[in-house]
């Protein structure tokens, strides 16, 4: 079972402030602002997936799904499975 | 009908005179019959292309909505259909040329085949387009749209000859034309369509003219190494102001309908490292290369260094093949998939050498972008790998005196230099300007100001246009 949507929430904030080197505020741009890269995005992935004990199959993912916190919420509620 | 010409000019104003003055319900298909009749103006024989395209995308399209286990597979069919008239048209001659010479290599007897033939304008863009479409459909961010909106989104006359590439999810929803109008549709549109008109006209072909003298097959010998840096430097100016002017009308011409296109560049010369070159240039291909080919591949890798790093080249190498079917496009493109993977090396020593986090080294690596840039255009403008060659050494290893140039050249290539440097407070202060004026407030700005300027961009139009050449990305 996934964890529910505060967890989610708390650990897509922490996990975006750690790649982005910042704390990141509720509907700050990450991606399409520059501040982080595709490359980072996929460190996020895989940090998210760490954290939350979940798998996000990343093939029919863009980087922009993980624009701000709240995407990065809903990306991981509409794809992430839980870790077998 | 070139952007920079005065039928298109005609053309424009005629356009967006009667698409303001009809009812909502018909500006689309007005729209779609001007798109048609403006590309049949370049290339009437291939005006079914674009048309087919998009009968592609629709049939694909439907099938991967519909055929939920089978998606993948309609998704891959309908790529292939798209791919195969670009390949057919644009890397036939390259793949036939490479193949002979290959086999004369292998000594095998000597075969021909019909290798050039006529190349449709904006093939490489709308390809794109449609690529990412299907993509977007399969991943369900789109749904497929009615046909008739369908053939409007590839054949959009703004951008249909060299961009900016849009996604279907920007462009689409704006297709259905119900905005009302606005006074500053006019104001930005003409502002963008005008300022491209003068970078065209006035700052790419007057360089070009001194490029292209030395760079042509003729020219003789190597040039000496101020030359060989002033001109790696002035053709990279030419081949931004170029594109920049080509995507300001597009953009421009969008925005008097109402459109919004997304941007294309972001003051690129003033990048600190190769990786924020690509997110200043060409954007919109950046983007695209980023979410359909860049991410998916590395992400299946999960980013480990050797597949990221030849990764990287590869799709740069890829990057410089979409540009044109030459070895000296793979060349560039490899060479720009070389600075990002030495940046990227750089970024993983930083946490453990102070140094290499100071302004010292970021300085290092901003001048590192530019000589990188510089060297690269070389490349990609040199007619041959030899004369690409000869130019290098000049600037890099045998440093000879002399001049070839008047002194016009120097002073020219300065001054645009000197403009790209202060182009982010030029346009910090005409921002401030129009945000003095308020939304729908009049200013001297914009009662004297821009009218002023407006004239005097069409006069300087009028008075280079003897100059009037190819835009350089209509080629791609």
């Amino acid at each position: 079972m996934l964890p529910d949507h505060a967890a989610i929430y708390d650990a897509a904030r922490e996990a975006a402030s750690q790649i982005a080197c910042r704390p990141i505020k509720e509907g700050q741009r990450l991606v399409t602002s520059g501040l982080i890269d595709s490359l980072s995005v996929l460190k996020l992935i895989s940090l998210l997936e760490k954290k939350l004990s979940v798998s996000i199959p990343p093939e029919t993912l863009q980087p922009e799904d993980f624009d701000d916190v709240d995407l990065i919420v809903e990306t991981i509620e509409r794809v992430a499975e839980p870790a077998s | 009908m070139p952007f920079n010409s005065l039928p298109y000019l005609g053309f424009l104003i005629v356009a967006v005179g009667v698409y303001w003055l009809l009812p909502p319900r018909f500006r689309g298909i007005f729209v779609l019959l001007a798109s048609l009749a403006f590309y049949a103006s370049w290339d009437v024989v291939f005006v079914w292309l674009p048309l087919m395209v998009a009968a592609v995308v629709y049939v694909s399209g439907r099938q991967i909505q519909s055929d939920v286990s089978g998606a993948k597979k309609w998704m891959w069919t309908g790529i292939v259909l798209v791919l195969a008239p670009l390949i057919l048209f644009k890397y036939r001659s390259f793949v036939v040329v490479n193949l002979i010479l290959l086999a004369k290599a292998m000594g095998a007897q000597p075969f021909s085949l019909v290798a050039a033939i006529a190349f449709p304008v904006g093939i490489s863009f709308y390809t794109f387009e449609a690529i990412a479409y299907l993509v977007d459909v399969r991943q369900r961010r789109v749904t497929m749209p009615k046909f008739i909106d369908l053939c409007l989104f590839f054949m959009f006359w703004p951008n249909i000859l060299s961009g900016p590439i849009v996604r279907a999810r920007e462009l689409t929803p704006q297709l259905n034309f119900r905005k009302p109008f606005e006074p500053r549709f006019f104001f930005e549109g003409f502002d963008r369509v005008i300022w491209g008109l003068v970078q065209k006209n006035v700052i790419a072909n007057m360089l070009g003219i001194w490029v292209d003298r030395s760079f042509s097959p003729r020219a003789a010998g190597s040039p000496s190494t101020i030359d060989g840096w002033f001109l790696a430097i002035a053709f990279g100016l030419q081949i931004y102001f170029d594109f920049a002017a080509y995507t300001n009308m597009a953009i421009g011409a969008a925005r008097l309908l109402g459109v919004t296109l997304p941007e294309n560049f972001r003051q690129p010369y003033h990048a600190a490292t190769p990786a924020e070159f690509w997110s200043r240039w060409h954007m919109t291909l950046s983007r695209w290369i980023r979410d359909y080919l860049f991410f998916p591949l590395n992400a299946k890798w999960q980013g480990a260094p050797v597949p990221l790093y030849l990764s990287l080249v590869g799709v740069m190498a890829l990057v410089g093949l979409w540009h044109g079917a030459g070895w000296n496009y793979v060349l560039w493109g490899c060479l720009h998939g070389m600075y990002l993977v030495a940046y990227l090396v750089f970024e993983s020593f930083k946490t453990e050498h102070a140094f290499l986090g100071s302004r010292p080294a970021a300085m290092i690596w901003r001048v590192l972008t530019l000589v990188g840039v510089s060297a690269a255009w070389v490349v990609f403008r040199a007619t041959t790998l030899s004369k690409a060659g000869a130019v290098l050494t000049s600037m890099f290893y045998r440093f000879a005196g002399g001049r070839a140039f008047g002194g016009e050249f120097y002073v020219f290539t300065f001054a645009v230099v000197l403009l790209c440097a202060a182009e982010p407070a030029i346009l910090q202060r005409l921002t401030e300007m129009e945000e003095e004026a308020g939304a729908d407030g009049l200013s001297l700005f914009r009662v004297v100001g821009r009218p002023i300027a407006y004239l005097v961009g069409l006069l300087l139009f009028l008075l280079f246009d003897e100059n009037r050449t190819q835009f350089i990305y209509s080629q791609f």
